[in-house]
């Protein structure tokens, strides 16, 4: 019995051993460029949340076009789920199991550029390459100066109405200013007897963003000093979103304020009218039919000459890569107008971040399905959009107070002057802290 | 006397449903939204209108459901036997062996449970890498082998056996081997069983160090996939993602209700003596 069981155990550890030796050395096999100038090697890419069908197909189209130009490189890509993205660049940089091109926001890029994790590519990537992309969406991959990102895919901002709700109060346009949204959401709140508009404040970037196309044009901060309280259509908004949150036009919900929230109680048909990106309508085509049907998109709620944000996907090069040539072309490749437009075909929900594939007709003519809508909205709203919140070290706590004193604010727990002061005074230290001086 | 009582019966019964209610409700509700056909909206009724398997025949056929499951299920068959083998012998030597230095020892084991895992991943991930563990099975099960938790909790069981049983197969000629193997062990059962239940439990629902460690997908556990499915890009199909959720409970529960009975006195052993 004791020798069985000595056996047993002797066998199950070389057992261990073996199969933990037969992953060695495994995704290592990188080489270099080839001695000839020709790109060689592998070279791999992670994607952030772009698994499954039709993205799968996609990328294997993808790789086999690259490989076909470049048939010595072996491409490799493997998606990450992105929230953890971050974490696993900058885990793997610990180490050398580093990928050469990644899909990054823009946050995530300035976070890790700021620790020497990207490669700067001013000087990898031809002129000819810089000038083909959209000029905001390409800006967003600049860090102090340096450019460390290509842009991908976009998206801009756009309002999401039910249009069953617009059309029982009796409504044919969507509002285009503070007071407008009031008068619309009231009315159809009246008639619906639910809470009909909802602000999205997410981190407490969506309301700064909203705050800087309410100003249109004029600075929220002007080097360094914090303006936005003598705005009088800011202190409009504050006031008038407070009152809407106690009158029950905007849901008890909204304090949370989170996208995926909104999401649900638009699917839920508890709610009319916000401003999202066009992916806002992603889960609705098979949570809710109904509802998705009754979608329609507009234009941002603002002045139709207000500045709009628009958020950018894109690629970098993390500077441990050992393939930096391949991996820069592969960037380069993954978001050329062709590669670009295909891929915004695909997706259904986003924009490219190209000149020439902007101009093809599926967005000026992508069809009646409330998606295509959201895109062609989206597609008219790019060109006054544009990032606007600078990449500044102190964007999470810029947030988290405008997140604060907005949530006090509906919450009636103080005045709109009271909480545009309160920001005016946290975002004036936070910046005289940090040493910085932007105006935006 | 007696309506006193059924009073106090009727009341502990509503208790009892209520506290039913909030640990299984969101199980049943997401079951629920699961089993809603393509044409009734997950917020249209809390029931299905026509109840359709088609979402979770789609989580199995048309993700790479059958890969991620075996994936996980392989892990969690190194992980379970191994960390109840590591755990046991361990907490043996600690509960039993007089050596120098074994408070200090047991110490210093407590006290890594109280370091983050996101502090040490890093350099985790660095060994992992030069022992040549990135992308094995026997890499991401290592996390769960002989972990601290393990060796305190079957440590606090075997201090609950009878010093007398083992002196008596001494006397009989055992050695230290055996009497662990043979007399410890058997009378340890059911905390073995609670344990094996929790490295199951931990190791099929692991996600950070799977996802860390691993640089091919084909490498990524359900609980991975679950997150690419759920943080997709444009928010995904929650019908979809309710029954791969379902898919991927399913043999936890499967297997804690058939270890239940021996879970619940495992769980009261270890709390007998410190």
């Amino acid at each position: 019995m004791k020798k069985k069981f000595s056996f047993t155990l002797v066998t199950a550890l070389l057992l261990v051993g073996l199969m933990a030796c037969s992953g060695e050395d495994e995704g290592n096999a990188t080489s270099e460029a080839g001695s000839s100038g020709e790109l060689s090697g592998k070279v791999t890419m992670w994607t952030a949340s772009l698994s499954g069908e039709p993205f799968d197909s996609y990328f294997a189209d993808l790789e086999a076009a690259f490989e076909e130009t470049h048939p010595d490189v072996d491409v490799v890509i493997e998606d990450i789920p992105q929230n953890e993205i971050e974490q696993k660049v900058l885990t793997s940089l610990t180490g050398d199991d580093v990928p050469d091109v990644v899909n990054l926001a823009p946050r995530y890029m300035i976070n890790i550029a700021a620790q020497g994790g990207l490669l700067e590519l001013d000087d990898l990537v031809s002129e000819e390459v810089q000038n083909s992309y959209l000029e905001g969406p390409f800006k967003a991959g600049y860090f102090e100066e340096n450019l460390y990102a290509l842009p991908w895919y976009l998206t801009t901002t756009v309002s999401w109405y039910n249009n069953e709700h617009f059309e029982q109060a009796g409504i044919t346009e969507t509002p285009k200013s503070t007071q407008e949204i009031y008068d619309t959401a009231k009315a159809i709140t009246d008639v619906t007897g639910n809470p009909s508009y909802f602000q999205i404040i997410n981190q407490g970037d969506t309301v700064i963003e909203k705050m800087i196309s309410i100003a249109n044009g004029d600075p929220i901060v002007e080097e360094g000093k914090t303006v936005l309280a003598e705005n009088e259509e800011i202190v409009e908004f504050f006031t008038l979103t407070q009152k809407m949150y106690e009158e029950g036009i905007m849901p008890q919900e909204n304090a949370e304020g989170s996208f995926s929230t909104a999401q649900e109680l638009f699917m839920a048909n508890n709610l009319s009218l916000l401003e999202s990106g066009v992916t806002f309508l992603g889960p609705l085509e098979s949570g809710a039919p109904d509802v998705y049907e009754a979608s329609k998109a507009g234009q941002p709620l603002n002045d139709l000459d207000a500045p709009v944000n628009v958020a950018v996907m894109n690629f970098s090069v993390p500077s441990k890569t050992d393939n930096p040539d391949a991996a820069v072309a592969l960037a380069e490749f993954v978001t050329n107008a062709e590669n670009q437009l295909e891929f915004a075909k695909v997706a259904g929900t986003v924009l490219p971040s190209t000149n020439e594939s902007l101009e093809d007709e599926y967005f000026t003519n992508p069809g009646d399905s409330p998606k295509a809508l959201g895109m062609l909205e989206a597609a008219t709203s790019l060109e006054r959009s544009k990032v606007l919140i600078p990449p500044v070290e102190n964007s999470s706590e810029l947030y988290e107070i405008v997140k604060m004193a907005f949530v006090k604010n509906i919450q009636g727990d103080m005045t709109p002057e009271e909480a545009l002061q309160e920001i005016s005074e946290k975002w004036d230290a936070s910046f005289e802290k940090a040493g910085l001086t932007p105006t935006f | 006397m007696k309506a006193k009582a059924q009073a106090k019966k009727v009341i502990l019964y509503i208790a009892m449903l209520a506290i039913c209610v909030i640990t299984v409700g969101p199980f049943l509700y997401t079951l629920f939204i699961s089993l809603k056909p393509a044409t009734q909206g997950i917020y249209d009724g809390l029931l299905p209108t026509r109840p359709t398997f088609a979402n979770f025949s789609d989580a199995f056929y048309k993700t790479d459901f059958v890969r991620y499951l075996l994936n996980t299920a392989i892990v969690t068959g190194i992980a379970v036997p191994f960390n109840l083998l590591f755990s046991s012998m361990a907490g043996y030597a600690l509960a039993r062996i007089n050596f120098k230095g074994r408070s200090i020892v047991l110490t210093l084991i407590i006290s890594t449970m109280t370091v983050p895992f996101q502090l040490y991943m890093a350099p985790l991930f660095q060994i992992a890498g030069e022992l040549g563990l990135r992308n094995s099975y026997v890499g991401l099960a290592v996390l769960q082998i002989s972990t601290a938790f393990g060796i305190y909790f079957m440590r606090q069981a075997f201090l609950t056996v009878p010093k007398e049983l083992e002196e008596s197969a001494y006397l009989d000629g055992a050695n230290r081997f055996q009497v662990w193997w043979k007399v410890a062990m058997p009378l340890v059962k059911p905390t073995l069983i609670s344990l094996a239940i929790y490295t199951f439990t931990f190791t099929w629902g692991d996600y950070l160090w799977p996802l860390l460690n691993t640089t091919e997908s084909s490498m990524y556990t359900l609980s991975i996939a679950l997150a690419q499915m759920s943080q997709n890009f444009d928010g995904g199909n929650l019908k979809l993602i309710s029954a791969a959720s379902i898919l991927t409970t399913i043999p936890s529960l499967l297997i804690f209700i058939w270890l239940q009975k021996y879970f619940i006195s495992g769980q009261t052993d270890g709390a007998v003596k410190g």
